[in-house]
Formats: C-alpha cells, structure tokens, sequence
C-alpha cells in the first residue's frame, strides 16, 4: 500500500497542490488527472525522489508504513514509466530486459525470466532485435515488463500512452493494467486522457487550478 | 558520471589549464624585459625591445606576417561562404562535405608537402603542360613556390582554412534555420546568392566568430606550414623568431621573447581591426539589405569565390595524390607527367625510420588523445552538474578558458613552458611532449564533444538508474555507450590534431624524439622527395584512417557486438549440451 498524507508543493511563492492525501492498495492503479502546469509530474518526482530544486513540497510519503520521502532514490526500489519508451536504443531486446533484473539472480534464470517477458510479449523472434526494429506499442511493452523486472515496490506512470497511436492505446492499457495486478503493486497513474483513467478501473482524483 | 565535489574538479581543472598558460606567458614576459636568470640576467629594462626595434628583419618579417596573416583567413572566409552560398542542400554537395573531413583531418605539413610537389618549377604543373605548351625541359628559374610575397604561403593556409570554416559552417545552418530561410526568400523571388548574402551570412557570422578568430590566430602564428612552403629571408615573423630562439647566440632570446609579446599583440590588434572592419561592413551593407532588389552585382563575388573555391580544392587532392606517387618513383625526369619507373625500393629503404617516427608518433598521439577525451567527459559532466544548479547555458568557465592555448602563439609561449621543463628536469622527456600535445588536443576534443554531450537525453541514464543502481556502471554501458559516435569523431579530430603537431614536440623534446611530422618538415627542404613523400603520406594515411574508423565503427558496433555475443553462447550451450 503506498499513501500520500497533506502533500502540497509551491513553485516560489504560488501554491499549486495543498494538502492532497491518497491511499492505493496493492495491484491498484490511482489516476490523478488535471491541466498541464499543476504539477502533476511534480508528485511523482516527489515520489520517485527527483524533484527539482526550484520546487517546495511538504508533506509524507509511506509504503507499507514504511516512510518514502526521506530515502534516497536508489533505495526507494520505485519503478517508473514516461512517455518515451527510453529502450536503450544500443541494447537488444533481452540486453534491455536483462539490465533491469536483479544481478544477484543466477545467470540461467535472469535468461529465462528474460525469453519468459519476450514469450509474454509475442515477439521470442525478437529477442536479438534492436529496440527500432519494434513497432511504438511493442516498445511502450517492452519498457513495462523492463520497468517491473526491475522488482519494484510501486509504480509511477506518467502519461505512458500518450504517444502511442489511439487504436493502440486500448490494448497496451488492458496490458498494462493486467501486469501491474499480477505483479500485485500500488500503482499512480498521471494523465491528461480521462480514458486513460477509465480504463485502469480504479479512483480517479481530479487536480484543478487553485485560485 | 556519479561525480562528487564538482566544485573541486572545476578549481582543480581551471588551475591546470590556467597554469601552463600563466608559465608560458610569464616565461615569454620576463625575458622580452631582460629577465632571464638561466643567462644571469636580472635587470629589468627595455634593452630586448630596442634591439627587436634595431633589426630590420623584424620589419621586413611583420610585413609578410600582416599580408598572409589577413589575406589567408579573408580568402578562406569568402571562398567557404560561396561554395556553401552555391551548395547547401544540393545533392552534389553532400559530396563535397564528405571530402571535408579528410582534408581537416591531415597534417598541415603534408598539405605543404604536396602543394611544394605541384607548383614548384619542377613540380607536376609545369610538368603536366611541358614540353608541348611551355616548351621547357628543364624546370624553369621561376620563383613559384617560397614566393618573397607568400601566395603560396596564403594557398596553403587557404586549402587548410576554409574546409574548417565550411564544416563549422554546416553545423550551424539548423540553428539558423537556413534551408526555411531560403525557402521563404525564394518564394519571394530573391536569388540564392542574393539571399545568403542579405538573409542568412549576416545571421551567420556572429555565431561563427570563434571559429574566425582562431583561423585568424592560427594565419598569423603558424610555423610549420610557413618553414615548409613560406617565403624564407625574410621570412614571416613567427619563423623569424624561431631562428632567433634557436640561435646559438643565447642572448637572441630575449630580442626573440620582445619579438613574441609583440606578436600576440599583433594578433590582439588584427582581430580588433577584423572586428571593426566587419562591424562597418555591416553597417555600410544594412540598407543595401531591404533595399528590395532580388538580384545584385555583389552576388558575383560570391560566383568567382565559388570557382577560386573549387579550385583551390583541387589543388588540394592533387597535392595530396602526389605524395603517395612520389614515395613511389625510382626515375621521373623533368617533363614528364608521371615517373617513367615505379619501385618500392624507397619505402624499403626508410622503413627503418620510418617504423621509428611511426611509433613515436602514434605513441603521442594516442596517449594524448586518450586522456584529452577522458578529461573533456569529467569537464563536461561537472559543468552539466553546475549548471544544472545555476542557469543553463551559462558560458562555463571552461568554455573560454579552454580556447586561450588555441588562441595564443605558439612561438614563445612554448619556450616560455620550455624553461619550466629545464627547471623541472622534464626537458627532452616523452612525458613532456604528450602534455604538450594534451594541451593543444583538449580544446579541439573538448569542443567537439560540447554539444552532443550536453545535448544526451539525461532520462536515459535517470531510467538505468532507477532500474539497476550501479551508477558507475550505467554511466559507461549506457551514457557513454550511446554516445559513441560523438567520442569517437572527438577522437578522431584529437588524434589528427595531435599528428599535425609541430613545435610542441620539437620544444618540448628537444629533438631527441622525432615524429612523422617533425621530420617531415625538417626534410622538406632537403629535396629528397622521396624520402619526404613516403613521411607525409604516412603523415596523412593515419589521420585519414582513424576519421574513417571514426565514421564507420559506431554505426556498426552494436550488431557485431551482439553477432559476436550470439556466437559465443552458441558454443556455450553446444558445449555444456
């Protein structure tokens, strides 16, 4: 369970969220919508422990009780998905899916978790392949099962479908959303689709202007 | 990079770039003022001065420094600005901008070499019209090369200048939005040349000023190319001094110290008048701008620089094919156009030496190259993190520390360095000479690596980070790994710019090493064309060689990387099986 209790954030002296506090249970998605600006990127890099410096917040963070906001980023084990699929364009696709699995898995078995993600996928052929050589909804695939190969304890997606094509979106977003219950994590969701956050079946919280 | 203490890398590396420069400049300051305690000299006073002011040399010297010092960069400028008027975006051209690399890539020297092979009396132009149209056969007693007025010292810089100025050129013209530009102005009915002229140089020029300057530096300083193709007694004034600094008479150094603060600020003073002389033109030309006409006489300009341009190009590949040619020739008699008789017999011959200057040339240059590209990575990433602090693109202070060397004369200042070798029992030292030469290749690897690094898309790297945290690591199979095509061009220019140099190893090596380079220039007069054909070829094979490295591996490494990998867990499980 990730929990967010009284976060606020102001960029110098103009407050932009006040006081937001939400709970996502395991294998949950949370849709926060709202316009560009209203710092909706912010929280998650507030949660993912890469906000600028530019950016005030106050307020706490928690995972299974476990306080978030005061780690370091390297120990928070926060996976997160952005537009750009960020595939490493020199890596082939098992490269790609083997850089995220823990090392101190055996060698044999990080290959099978691997060739088990391509199987998922549809694609085994494609395992040599380079990340170019996948069409735009395979490489938004590929950077999920890479992000949760990862092991992480929570997830932050920050408008991952919007840079695929419509027709797509529907079917990356049912794979998605059926990972992220497999994996049986909490999992924030920013969008500006409100069909985005239809289609994840969970709350919906709607950030406005503050006057 | 996981770097820490940024702060402290940037004071730590300023003060290294800062120090050899203050020594050299201090080393060059004291003796022009007859301080100089290696000759017990310790009163100060103006008594160098007098002397340089004493000898009409320096005079006669100044002069031929003044002409090829402003009309090789003017000339450079005008032809680069027309060929790109008359080619930007033309299919044609495309080919000519694939030729540019390879040109800057070689060794100044070899250049002269190879134009000292085709415009000499006896060269391959006179040759190639004798005996049917000139009538000669023998080499007339013409002065072509070595000219007292220095054109064949300005054609030289030229062919060396304006492939530079092209390719810097090329790489601005997305920034100023050029073929947009052309295609607005075209609809309105303005000519090409019209158009570059009223549209797009003026947008041109401030961005490219830099670069202008160190060609404009470089003119009016450079050594090795005048030695070899220059006008001797009197010479220009940067070999004038090195005659001097080199005299057995030591007290010649300090006239020669005067004689080199006075060039540095001869250069202050030319790129002053550039300045100024552009600013009039500017503003001189402004109303001519909108003065509505689509078409304009001065587009001639541009037309003849266009065919002197290509001209001078030519020049270049010929004199370039003459080198291997001659490294080749057992009999070539006068008017012959190509030698009667081949052999490999002279190469055989100077394999010996040259196996020697080949390793000690390629020994310098890939160990400073090598380092010239590690210390831009760690200068670059601690001015991402600064100014990623403060403000972005805020001139660093490396940014303009880093281009003094480029901008100082050599002359003199690396006999001012070379006094600090003596105290430091590194004179005539392999170490002395590769920090000579890091010096010189850092600005050009630094420089040309700037933009693709700081323009890397940082999220990649954040996103390996977050995946597997081994920051070390990722910074190398990641950042660096995608970033191959750029570290090896930089590379590449490090290296070439490495190769060409000529005073930094003979100074600080006291000519106890020798390179290709080195020797080449020494031997250029010798006549032996040979012999000085087999050492500039290989002068410009390496250079050559490595840019093409440079351009063809990194496209390629990633699908032979993982074909090699294939192959090898293929034996693996056939093995284990």
């Amino acid at each position: 369970m990730l929990s967010v209790n009284a976060f606020s954030l102001s960029l110098g002296d103009k407050t932009l969220i006040k006081d937001l506090s939400f709970e996502i249970a395991d294998g949950q998605v949370l849709s926060i919508m709202g316009p560009s600006g209203i710092g909706k990127s912010s929280l998650l890099h507030f949660l993912s422990g890469s906000l600028s410096a530019n950016l005030t917040t106050t307020g706490e963070a928690f995972l299974n009780d476990e306080a978030l906001h005061t780690k370091a980023t390297q120990d928070r084990k926060v996976g997160l998905l952005q537009q750009m699929p960020l595939l490493f364009p020199h890596m082939s696709i098992t490269e790609n899916l083997m850089f995220a699995i823990p090392a101190d898995i055996h060698k044999q078995e990080r290959i099978n978790m691997a060739q088990n993600a391509l199987e998922k996928l549809g694609i085994p052929d494609k395992a040599n392949a380079l990340p170019k050589e996948l069409s735009g909804g395979q490489q938004a695939r590929v950077a999920l099962l890479r992000t949760l190969l990862s092991k992480p304890d929570y997830l932050l997606l920050d408008e991952p479908f919007s840079k695929l094509d419509p027709a797509l979106r529907r079917d990356v977003r049912a794979f998605v959303l059926n990972e992220i219950r497999q994996a049986n994590i909490p999992a924030l969701l920013v969008t500006h689709d409100p069909e985005d956050a239809k289609a994840m079946e969970g709350e919906c919280l709607e950030l406005g202007v503050m006057e | 990079m996981p770097l820490k203490h940024a702060k402290w890398i940037t004071g730590t590396i300023s003060l290294l770039l800062v120090f050899p420069v203050a020594v050299g400049l201090i080393g060059t300051l004291l003796p022009a003022f007859a301080y100089f305690p290696p000759l017990g000299e310790y009163n100060l006073s103006f008594t160098p001065w007098y002397n340089l002011f004493a000898q009409g040399e320096f005079y006669a010297s100044l002069k031929l420094t003044l002409i090829t010092g402003i009309a090789a960069p003017l000339l450079a400028l005008w032809f680069a600005l027309s060929l790109l008027a008359w080619g930007y975006q033309r299919p044609f051209f495309q080919k000519i901008e694939a030729l540019l690399s390879p040109i800057l890539a070689i060794p100044h020297a070899a250049i002269a070499i190879g134009l000292l092979f085709l415009l000499s009396p006896s060269g391959w132009l006179v040759r190639l019209f004798s005996p049917w149209l000139t009538g000669f056969d023998r080499p007339p007693n013409w002065i072509t090369v070595q000219d007292p007025y220095g054109v064949s010292l300005i054609l030289a810089l030229v062919i060396k200048e304006m492939p530079y100025l092209l390719f810097v050129m090329l790489a601005t013209m997305r920034s100023i939005k050029a073929r947009e530009s052309l295609q607005v102005g075209q609809a309105l009915g303005y000519s090409r040349f019209t158009l570059w002229r009223k549209v797009l140089i003026p947008q041109l020029y401030p961005i490219i000023r830099l670069p202008i300057f160190i060609v404009v530096a470089f003119s009016l300083t450079v050594v090795d190319l005048a030695l070899v193709i220059g006008p001797n007694t009197p010479s220009t004034l940067a070999v004038t001094l090195l005659r001097w600094f080199n005299d057995p008479d030591l007290s010649m150094r300090l006239m020669a110290s005067a004689g080199a603060i006075s060039l540095m600020l001869i250069i202050v003073a030319v790129l002053a008048g550039w300045e100024v002389a552009h600013l009039s033109f500017s503003k001189l030309s402004r109303a001519e701008r909108s003065n509505g006409k689509r078409f304009g006489l001065t587009d001639n300009l541009l037309r003849l620089g266009v065919v002197l341009g290509l001209l001078a190009l030519l020049n270049a590949f010929v004199a370039l094919a003459l080198l291997p040619i001659w490294s080749l020739t057992r009999r070539w008699r006068f008017p012959d156009a190509l030698p009667s008789q081949w052999t490999w017999d002279n190469i055989e011959r100077a394999t010996p030496l040259l196996m020697d200057l080949t390793l000690n040339t390629l020994t310098i240059a890939l160990i400073a190259t090598l380092m010239a590209c590690v210390i831009s990575l760690v200068m670059l990433e601690t001015k991402r993190h600064s100014s990623k602090v403060s403000s972005l693109s805020k001139p660093h202070v490396f940014d303009w520390l880093i281009y003094v060397p480029i901008l100082l004369p050599q002359i003199g200042f690396l006999f001012g360095l070379h006094v600090l070798l003596i105290y430091l029992n590194l004179n005539g030292d392999l170490c002395a000479i590769i920090a000579l030469h890091l010096m010189y290749v850092l600005p050009y690897v630094y420089l040309t690596l700037k933009g693709p690094y700081l323009a890397y898309q940082e999220e990649y790297l954040l996103q390996a980070n977050r995946l597997n945290h081994r920051p070390w690591r990722n910074y190398l199979v990641v950042k660096i790994a995608m970033l191959k095509p750029a570290i090896f061009t930089a590379f590449a220019i490090g290296f070439s710019v490495s190769i060409a140099q000529y005073l930094p190893t003979l100074i600080a090596g006291e000519g106890r090493y020798s390179t290709l380079t080195t020797e080449a220039v020494a031997q250029a007069a010798s006549g032996d064309r040979k012999q000085v054909g087999s050492m500039a070829m290989l002068q410009a094979f390496f250079p050559i060689m490595v840019f093409w490295l440079a351009q063809f591996i990194p496209p390629r490494w990633t699908r032979w990387r993982l074909v090699l990998k294939n192959l090898f867990s293929r034996r693996n499980t056939s093995c284990s099986v």
